[in-house]
């Protein structure tokens, strides 16, 4: 019996020895580059980028690794917290403050200064995604911009017209919220609300443009104010008073949110390109977009992206930065987002053919002068992975007031 | 009989618990007596018991306690009732005994992201096979959004988890079941006992000390488990599905409140401790008496 | 009347069960055939309409889906060898002995796994970084070993107490060492039990996420690592999903085939005899 433990034992020992061995030996005489990322698709591939960038720069090589989106944040923090992170990993904005906190970022700004894509990229992108020292920590990737999609046929048979205000459209959603078999349920919905994670576009669409904002030009929390606690009322009783939003609305996510708009379910909903080719494959002409219908103060819609960030750690500073880099360059860029189904960020993309999705990309540019993204607090990744949801979702079922929903926000980003 | 042969034989086990469990608990408990929210590097230090009593003013830490003894009850007892008649069924003779032997185990290796992921697409309000079949058999007038009101989420997934746990209880039992001696039932047999005499005179007694290890070890890690309600509500709607281990979860890595986290773990613990003691003291007895 | 009985007890009851345990694959089962297209926009149907096996022939030939399957076999076996080679002797120790902080090491046994998962990564990662062996199956049989060997020490000391003790008397009376009767004739009797936990182990570690998304990344990549590739940000592959999820139960289901065999051989050697 002994005998077996230990031979198990050194078996063991050997397995891994081997494992690890094979696992770790190109990394002698060419820099390696360590990068994450995340793709919706697991049978996309960046293997061309990284073709083409290690023969454009010998001496490098890229060791790229996908990370499953469900544990992509938390995987990051954990290698961040025991000193072994990438070099370079693609990261979502609302990151940015706990890794610059944490001094897990490098700063670009030397960089950037000496890279001729600067300019390439829309103006706009870097005022979003410069951090609130002044400093450079993101390398833009990739952009989207929300938008509502609608039924075009529902609205012909209803003879409904686009709404531009947030009256106009509760008017709207109320219309095309009916019952169509005549068996006295309601089977259509007016708008498709998500309510789990990641529905603060939706909810930001309507009271972020009606009163609300995180923080006002004096730096105070302007969440609490009456207009803010009114337009947040509005939103929660598109679903409790109007009843345009599926009962499932407290826990739907972006899945059942296209599903529903799929098969007929809902008749609008908000969300970007990324699900342009999904929504015209399943319904062809019969549906299209608009830019979110303005509030009682200005329009607000959500601004989403993805940036490359070089981390603090890397032993290979230069070569991570031309990787980061290289991707942000008009024609790379234009093959990563093949894969992404997402905006490039370089102004010299702007005019390629979208084919059949052109009013998909004519919603996101009519979009993106209004586009706003969430603060630049260290609270926000909590805010929108947690406390967002659960507080909005309370709010749906009525266990908590509006004004109760916009101090939680309020008390959580002041502490 | 050498007083050194039962630590021989114990230390191999002890030692390497010792170097992967030993250490990061320590680890983890000073965490709990600590601001550490990893963000904040300027405000980390020593807050004695802050953390500990903060805990009972915060409303979701109550309502995540409350579910977490909901939890384990429900989520235990719906296993363990289930697993021990799959287990009695098993052990009776028919064809193809070894096949469903087999086939009953499917949930259990099935692994949780897609338990979660199937069970909630099973629910689901709009295209949920339940749904569709609950209103076609006349229970249901219209489909309910399982998941999405705080009334039947947590239930729900008690559901999942008893799906994917009740096969363990039944392979254990079964076990237990098969080193009961025939002879036994034999004897009683002879004896003119009926069918529940022989269950509760024979049967249970001698799966008892299986039973009660089951039970315990299936508590802490029902207690523990975190994967399924993540993916399936992610703690939603409002709080109404939060355990601790979630609030742990989600302070710890989407806060990175590491102190705050280290201290829910450790009330988690506490709790959990609470609950066995008992069963334990009853165990250790039981065990006692048999020697 | 007999026949009504066993219709009523055994054959029902089983009937039910089986459809419960099944139930769910055999819809994910028909999920995994259904086209995509025809999922969302036509609702709910039992059958599809044109059934594809376009998923199971994605899973293999585009992911390497085969790669996965062996990464957690040799995983989950090692854990299993592993596990049990370090809690069978400290459980027969346990269940045996009566010596000093018995009772104490018992339950720190179980004390310690007590503690929530998540909160063991950091520590971990720490340490297997410093020892070199991230992303190799040593880490992940020595992460898994945090609750296999207490689970597996606790669920073998019940085994073992269910054996009378007089088997190991008489055992050494007849010659044996302690650890030769351990071996000749308590191991043989206790094989059901040791097979069980075995079989725990296995499972467990054949399912385990949390540990393997945190310590393996690019050489070793388990089965519901790879699944949980297949769950994107905004889409969830659920063909893909689903065919890999039964493709991944197929392997355990088969070993337990052969395995409750040698569960039932374990009693039929007859040595339950007190």
């Amino acid at each position: 019996m002994r005998r077996t433990i230990s031979l198990t034992l050194a078996l063991l020992l050997v397995v891994s020895v081997v494992a690890f061995a094979t696992g770790g030996q190109e990394a002698q005489e060419e820099q390696v580059v360590r990068f994450w990322y995340h793709f919706d698709d697991p049978e996309t591939a960046l293997t061309p980028l990284i073709t083409k960038f290690e023969s454009e720069n010998p001496g490098i090589s890229i060791q790229a690794e996908r990370v499953p989106w469900d544990a992509y944040y938390q995987r990051l923090l954990t290698a961040v917290a025991a000193g072994n992170p990438p070099d370079v990993a693609q990261v979502k904005l609302w990151w940015q403050p706990q890794l610059v906190e944490l001094g897990a970022l490098l700063p670009l700004d030397s960089y950037i200064a000496k890279w001729d894509g600067r300019d390439d990229v829309y103006d706009r992108i870097w005022e979003l995604t410069e951090y609130t020292d002044g400093k450079q920590y993101l390398m833009p990737l990739q952009m989207v911009v929300l938008y509502m999609y609608y039924r075009v046929d529902m609205f012909e048979e209803l003879g409904l017209d686009i709404p531009t205000t947030r009256d106009e459209f509760l008017d709207v959603a109320k219309a095309l919220t009916r019952d169509t078999d005549g068996d006295g349920e309601v089977d259509v919905y007016g708008f498709g609300i998500r309510g789990a994670r990641g529905g603060h576009d939706w909810w930001g669409s309507f009271v972020l443009s009606s009163g609300a904002e995180f923080f006002d030009r004096f730096g105070n929390i302007g969440l609490t104010t009456p207009e803010a606690i009114a337009a947040n009322q509005w939103f929660i009783d598109l679903y409790r008073e109007h009843g345009v939003s599926p009962p499932t609305t407290p826990n739907d996510g972006f899945r059942e949110i296209v599903a529903n708009m799929q098969n007929g379910v809902t008749a609008m909903t908000i969300h970007h390109i990324g699900s342009a080719r999904g929504m015209h494959d399943a319904l062809g002409d019969k549906i299209s977009a608009f830019p979110v219908p303005m509030g009682s103060d200005g329009v607000w819609t959500s601004f989403g992206d993805e940036e490359n960030a070089v981390f603090a750690a890397t032993d290979v500073p230069d070569a991570a930065f031309k990787w980061a880099s290289f991707l942000a360059e008009a024609e790379n860029n234009a093959l990563w987002q093949e894969s992404s189904g997402q905006v490039s960020i370089n102004k010299s993309n702007a005019n390629l053919p979208q084919g059949d999705l052109d009013r998909f990309f004519k919603a996101t540019s009519d979009s993106t002068p209004f586009a706003g993204v969430l603060p630049a607090h260290p609270a926000t990744a909590e805010f929108v992975e947690a406390v967002w949801p659960a507080t909005m979702q309370r709010a749906f079922l009525g266990e908590i007031t509006s004004r109760e929903m916009m101090e939680t926000f309020a008390e959580h980003f002041s502490e | 009989m050498t007083t050194a042969a039962p630590y021989t034989f114990l230390s191999p086990a002890l030692i390497v618990t010792l170097l992967i469990v030993f250490i990061p608990i320590v680890y983890t408990i000073s965490l709990s007596f600590m601001n550490y929210v990893i963000w904040k590097p300027n405000e980390i230090g020593f807050i004695g018991l802050r953390n500990y009593i903060d805990a009972w003013a915060d409303e979701v830490f109550r309502i995540s306690l409350g579910n977490t003894f909901v939890w384990i009850i429900g989520v235990i007892a719906l296993q363990l009732a289930l697993g021990f008649v799959a287990a009695l069924i098993l052990n009776q003779r028919f064809p193809f005994r070894g096949v469903a032997r087999a086939l009953i185990l499917i949930p259990w290796v099935t692994p949780s992201v897609i338990t979660a992921l199937m069970w909630r697409w099973m629910y689901d309000g709009n295209m949920g096979v339940i749904n569709d079949l609950l209103v076609r058999s006349g229970m249901l007038e219209r489909y309910v959004p399982w998941l999405a009101q705080s009334t039947t989420a947590l239930p729900a997934i008690m559901v999942a988890l008893m799906w994917q746990g009740f096969p363990f209880f039944a392979v254990m039992i079964l076990a237990g079941l098969q080193a009961i001696p025939t002879e036994l039932y034999e004897v009683a047999d002879v004896d003119g006992a009926g069918i529940f005499q022989k269950f509760f005179r024979i049967t249970l007694p001698m799966i008892s000390p299986i039973l009660f290890t089951t039970i315990l070890l299936r508590t802490i890690w029902v207690a523990n488990s975190l994967d399924i309600i993540f993916i399936m509500t992610g703690g939603g709607p409002g709080y109404s599905s939060y355990t601790l281990p979630l609030y742990s979860y989600i302070k710890a890595y989407r806060g990175l409140d590491f102190g705050f986290a280290g201290t829910i773990a450790v009330y988690l613990t506490i709790l959990l401790i609470t609950v066995v003691t008992l069963y334990v003291i009853r165990v250790v007895r039981t065990e006692d008496r048999l020697r | 009347m007999k026949l009504i009985y066993r219709l009523l007890f055994v054959f029902l009851p089983l009937a039910l069960i089986l459809l419960f345990a099944l139930g769910p694959y055999i819809w994910g089962f028909v999920s995994s055939i259904t086209p995509e297209g025809e999922m969302y926009v036509e609702g709910l149907r039992y059958f599809p309409r044109n059934p594809t096996g376009e998923n199971y022939a994605r899973l293999f030939v585009k992911i390497d889906f085969v790669d996965n399957l062996a990464d957690s076999f040799l995983v989950a076996t090692f854990s299993m060898l592993f596990g049990l080679a370090f809690s069978v002797t400290a459980s027969y120790s346990f269940s045996r002995f009566r010596f000093r902080g018995r009772r104490f090491l018992l339950l720190q046994f179980l004390v310690i796994n007590m503690f929530p998962v998540v909160l063991l990564l950091i520590p971990l990662f720490v340490i297997f970084s410093r020892l070199g062996i991230m992303d190799t199956y040593l880490s992940l049989v020595l992460a898994y070993a945090t609750f296999t060997i207490p689970f597996s020490t606790w669920m073998m000391t019940s085994f073992f107490n269910a054996i009378p003790y007089q088997l190991d008397e008489s055992a050494m009376i007849d010659g044996c060492s302690r650890f030769g009767a351990l071996v000749r004739v308590v191991f043989p009797v206790a094989m059901p039990g040791i097979a069980a936990t075995g079989i725990y182990i296995f499972i467990t570690a054949w399912n385990e996420f949390v540990f393997a998304s945190v310590l393996t990344s690019r050489d070793v990549r388990t089965i519901p690592i790879a699944l949980q590739n297949m769950v994107g940000q905004y889409q969830i592959a659920w063909g893909l999903l689903t065919a890999g999820g039964v493709v991944s139960a197929i392997p355990v289901i088969v070993l337990f085939f052969f395995i409750q065999k040698q569960l039932i051989a374990g009693m039929t050697a007859g040595a339950v005899k007190g």
